[in-house]
């Protein structure tokens, strides 16, 4: 349902557009530049530092680049935990600078709630599923019923199937090993 | 009730004693109360008792019960006439029970107030008073007198004598600081062990009077730690060691030290109990059975009272706290409660167990719904409420507060109503607890080497000399504080 | 050039070159009259040194620039201040950190007086790592950079300095002050505090409440406040503070902040109205102190504060019941609440939506996996690390002179004869 959101690149890309900003000192940098830092942060889901920036933003560039707003729009919503207000903001058409970013914005939200979902309900309304995944009703539980989810027509209940245990790292047993001498030494002492 | 007798003592007040009645009075002053449904023989419970606890007593009933009142003021009149030389006790009750009948005669509202009779009191004795305040100045003199004379004579056990008999005669005139000075002081002429032990009786009997519990306490303790003399019987030695647990019960039982009360009320022996200045046998099975239901568990309720040959005496002068008692131990906790909830209108006329009354109750009910539910591991709460004459909602606010509390390990299921026995998980507590011990020593290591950084530095905030220049202080938003806060900048 | 200021460049140009700095600083403070007096060809002075090869003279011409008061251009100073601080070379400069401090120091009030915040950032954080000798040394520009972050609203700059935790503090010639490091963790504080980093914002705050003190700083009291609000929302009461707290907290902040107190003692009633109405009864104490953000926060975290007191007691609970029982205005947020703290992991529960019941769960974590394992190898590492470095500060005085002579110095008493050396036993 939701493809696996890759942020590695634009966290560099994050640090980059920082250091960028800070070059600017005190004069306003562009407004692709804070486009484009708006939306990683988003991505990142940080969005303490998305409204810090948004604070800074020079009122001048804030008027004439709708773009920014736009983003900002998204910020606001996601901030009230708003899932509809949410997919609405990001239903835009986007420039192709912040056009990839803002896609995996909606891919990640989409797979965050669908988590949410799995984690909190044991049994959930169709429509209010539906608000969490920005589809519409019949989308979402044909996606449900798709990912092996029970359905009930009739009721429009759902019950999520249960979240997989996170991935167990290998453990290496010479290192553990090694470590646990450690520990002893260090308590012998 | 104690107010009235501390009102009585302010004219003479020592300076320590001040804060005693303080810390008293936070105690007692709560919220006053009328008790309607008493059924109290107020001829047969005051005939238990002697002197200023007989008085005390009947005061407080006066106090706590209308349809009492007048009764209870009455023989206390009659009885201050009768025994003792105190005047000011006398007009003090005087006054209000021509309150009380006054507010009779003009046809005061309360229905409840079913007199029998409606004599008149008669107006202020004023020459019993005239008479009885001479008198009791002569035997002063006399008394002070005597006393100077044995003192030049040095005579110990003359002059111990003479401040016992100074006390005693402050005690009958009402002057409970006084009584307790003179018997303090005959401790430097008690020659001994059953002098000393005299005076300590005396000196807790004054303190019960003064509510002074921690010194109730210590003489107690100064008693006991006296050693046996051999010359007396071994019944005397018996009587005074009851009277000294007598005592020490009822100091705890004042400060809230439930268990330990009960503990030393189970021990008094009741062939040798008399202590008519302090409480009735009926009072101590009444003050022992309550602290015990409340504080006990079931063994030691088995071992101590039920089973115990010498309560049981005491529980026959109280039939209803016997039937309480075997009720709660065949958790028949319904009926248990009921009976309890009869009782209570009479024990919140007693003056020394009524501020306590509400804490005991609460007490006994948690660990009644505890010991219901510690052979389950799910019990159905409807039933549960039935047996403790409440609703489900009520319950499920208790069984919280319980939980909340840790004395229930369990959880509500309140979809279905049904509470479940819960373990913690030892092994998990003890890594989240690990973690966390973890993560505070990070904490306090880091601040703490920070702080050695500090100190090495020499870092403090001082005030401003006058020669450096102020620094403006830039808030987060640059704002400047005013000139007059720049002195306070270290 | 007029001759002095010729002979200045000569001397600074000779004396770094030879690595006289102790003797240069000398010489340098000594000029500063010189300089100033020739105002106006300073510029010229400093196109003509190197600032890699002559640090030290160039910090000393900026530095008279600054103190100078009818500064001609400051433009041009504050570009010069910029490149000089890019470009200084660590290690000469560390010879005179009184004079390169209070540069950063004008440095950064020259462009908070012309609202210019943002331009200072990126120069003072080359400063800063210029002059450490490790990361983990404060300095008094610290305080400065933290200033600016808050005043540009741009804070991650400062997390590089502010996560690291202080292991020694730089002396700077005795300039560093009780002021600089106060306004460094309380800003710190308040930076994490815009950035929802609670453990560490209240961990700034108790540094700033626990300085060694013995008169009333406004910044402690401020710190204080945010400290009481800080200590609620996460701990639920004020958290005890360390023995070494001292004396004037308690007696003259502490009733200072007497809105703080009541508000802290109605949050331990758990009484959501009761906090209200406490609240609006101080409103403007809290608006004048722009506190109140943070005492909003207090009273959602005191609804999640008996939420999370309803999973010790219930196994499950209506929505209905829990909106009564938290004093929520309706079931539906009842369920927002549950849900968010769900996500936030404050608490382990599914929602039933078909009976509208939520269902506690005990903590699902059996600390059996390899995961757990591993985060708990990493929390030993740190405390092993921590304890290590203990005994290293503890060996250190150990061996210091001072402290040996100190602890044995009741034998020299009784030794009149001796030379004061230290015996050997």
């Amino acid at each position: 349902m939701a493809a696996a959101v890759n942020t590695m690149d634009y966290s560099q890309l994050g640090s980059d557009l920082e250091r960028q900003e800070l070059e600017f000192g005190a004069s306003p940098a562009s407004p692709l530049l804070y486009c484009q830092l708006l939306a990683v942060y988003v991505l990142q889901n940080d969005l303490c530092n998305a409204k810090f920036l948004w604070k800074r933003i020079p009122l001048g560039i804030k008027q004439n680049c709708p773009e920014l707003v736009l983003i900002w729009h998204v910020v606001q919503k996601m901030w009230l935990k708003d899932y509809a207000g949410t997919y609405e903001a990001l239903q835009k058409e986007w420039s192709d600078d912040v056009k990839n970013i803002m896609l995996a914005v909606e891919d990640s939200v989409r797979a965050r709630a669908l988590r949410l979902v799995q984690l909190a309900y044991s049994n959930i309304h169709a429509n209010e599923f539906a608000t969490f995944v920005g589809m519409n009703v019949d989308k979402a539980v044909q996606a449900a019923a798709d990912a092996g989810w029970q359905v009930d027509n009739i009721t429009g209940i759902l019950i999520p199937k249960p979240l997989d245990p996170p991935a167990a790292p290998p453990i290496m047993n010479e290192q553990h090993l090694s470590v646990l001498t450690q520990y002893v030494t260090y308590m012998e002492n | 009730m104690a107010a009235i007798v501390k009102k009585i003592l302010a004219a003479s007040l020592e300076p320590m004693q001040v804060d005693v009645v303080e810390e008293n009075q936070n105690v007692e002053e709560e919220q006053h109360y009328v008790v309607e449904n008493a059924t109290i023989d107020l001829d047969h419970y005051a005939s238990q008792y002697v002197g200023l606890a007989r008085l005390n007593r009947l005061l407080f009933i006066a106090e706590h019960c209308n349809s009492l009142k007048i009764e209870a003021l009455r023989m206390a009149l009659n009885y201050t006439m009768k025994t003792t030389f105190n005047t000011s006790l006398y007009q003090i009750i005087h006054h209000k029970l021509v309150q009380a009948t006054s507010g009779v005669r003009t046809g005061s509202n309360s229905s409840s107030n079913n007199l029998p009779d409606l004599a008149p009191v008669n107006s202020i004795d004023t020459q019993w008073v005239e008479v009885t305040s001479k008198k009791a100045a002569l035997k002063l003199e006399k008394l002070d007198t005597d006393l100077k004379n044995y003192k030049s004579n040095s005579i110990k056990e003359s002059i111990r004598r003479g401040h016992d008999d100074l006390g005693d005669h402050y005690l009958d005139c009402g002057d409970l600081s006084n009584a307790l000075k003179c018997y303090s002081r005959a401790r430097d002429y008690c020659t001994s062990p059953k002098h000393v032990v005299n005076m300590c009786l005396n000196v807790i009997k004054v303190s019960v009077y003064l509510q002074n519990w921690s010194h109730v306490q210590s003489y107690v303790n100064k008693a006991e730690a006296t050693p046996d003399t051999s010359d007396s019987s071994k019944d005397a030695n018996q009587t005074i060691s009851s009277r000294l647990k007598c005592a020490a019960g009822l100091a705890d039982l004042a400060t809230r030290k439930y268990k330990s009360a009960a503990k030393y009320f189970l021990q008094v022996n009741f062939d040798l109990c008399e202590f008519p200045e302090l409480l009735s046998p009926s009072n101590i099975a009444t003050y022992g059975a309550l602290c015990a239901l409340a504080t006990f568990d079931r063994k030691e309720l088995q071992v101590n009272v039920i089973s115990s040959s010498s309560f049981k005496q005491f529980l026959e002068l109280e039939p209803q706290l016997r039937d309480i008692m075997s009720k709660f131990y065949e958790s028949k906790y319904a009926s248990c409660l009921t009976l309890l909830d009869e009782l209570k209108d009479n024990l919140l006329l007693d003056m020394y167990v009524a501020p306590h009354v509400n804490t005991l109750y609460t007490q006994i009910r948690n660990r009644a719904l505890c010991q219901y539910f510690s052979p389950y591991l799910s019990a159905d709460m409807r039933k549960m409420a039935e047996a403790f004459n409440t609703t489900v909602g009520a319950l499920e606010d208790e069984l919280m507060q319980l939980i909340l509390d840790g004395q229930i390990k369990a959880r509500i299921d309140s979809h279905n109503k049904i509470l479940y026995a819960k373990d913690a998980d030892q092994r998990s507590t003890t890594f989240e607890k690990a973690l966390i011990v973890g993560k505070e020593y990070q904490r306090r290591t880091k601040a703490l080497i920070l702080r050695s950084a500090v100190i090495k530095c020499q870092i403090h905030v001082r005030h401003l000399r006058v020669s450096e220049s102020p620094k403006r202080r830039p808030t987060r938003r640059g704002n400047v504080h005013s000139t007059s806060q720049r002195q306070l900048y270290g | 050039m007029a001759s002095s200021l010729e002979h200045y460049v000569n001397m600074v140009q000779t004396m770094s070159s030879t690595g006289n700095f102790t003797q240069l600083c000398d010489f340098i403070n000594k000029s500063s009259d010189t300089l100033a007096k020739n105002a106006s060809h300073l510029d010229n002075v400093y196109a003509t040194l190197d600032i890699q090869q002559a640090s030290l003279g160039v910090l000393g011409i900026l530095c008279v620039k600054f103190s100078l008061s009818n500064m001609p251009d400051l433009e041009t100073t504050l570009i010069q201040t910029t490149e000089f601080l890019a470009k200084c070379n660590g290690e000469h400069v560390r010879y005179a950190t009184d004079n390169y401090a209070e540069l950063c120091h004008k440095f950064a009030q020259a462009i908070i007086d012309r609202k210019m915040y943002a331009r200072g950032i990126a120069p003072l954080v080359q400063a800063i790592q210029k002059i450490q000798i490790h990361p983990a040394q404060l300095t008094s520009i610290h305080s400065s950079l933290c200033q600016l972050c808050l005043l540009s609203k741009n804070l991650k700059p400062a997390l590089v300095f502010l996560d690291i935790d202080i292991t020694d503090i730089s002396r700077e010639g005795g300039r560093f002050d009780a002021k600089d490091y106060l306004l460094y963790y309380y800003y710190g504080g308040m930076i994490y505090l815009a950035l929802k980093n609670y453990e560490r914002a209240l961990y700034c705050f108790e540094i700033v409440i626990t300085t060694p003190s013995v008169a009333v700083s406004h910044i402690m009291m401020e710190a204080y406040k945010k400290f009481t609000l800080v200590s609620l929302i996460l701990h639920g009461k004020i958290i005890s503070l360390p023995k070494y707290t001292p004396q004037v907290l308690q007696r003259y902040i502490k009733p200072l902040c007497q809105a703080y107190m009541d508000l802290a003692a109605v949050y331990l009633q758990n009484n959501l109205a009761d906090l209200r109405m406490t609240v609006t009864k101080h409103t403007d104490i809290f608006n004048r102190d722009n506190n109140m953000g943070l005492v909003k926060q207090c009273m959602t975290s005191l609804i999640k504060k008996n939420i999370q007191r309803l999973t010790k007691t219930f196994l499950t609970l209506s929505l209905a019941d829990m909106a009564n029982r938290v004093q929520l205005v309706s079931p539906k947020e009842a369920e927002k609440y549950v849900l968010h703290m769900i996500e936030d992991r404050e608490i382990f529960a599914t929602i039933n939506q078909k009976d509208g019941m939520v269902r506690f769960h005990d903590n699902p974590e059996n600390f059996n996996s390899p995961n757990m394992l591993l985060e708990l190898d990493k929390e030993m590492q740190r405390c092993i690390q921590l304890d290590e470095k203990l005994r290293d500060m503890d060996r250190d005085i150990a061996i210091n002179p001072q402290y040996v002579q100190k602890s044995s110095g009741s034998h020299d008493d009784d030794l009149p004869g001796t030379s004061g050396k230290i015996q050997a036993y």
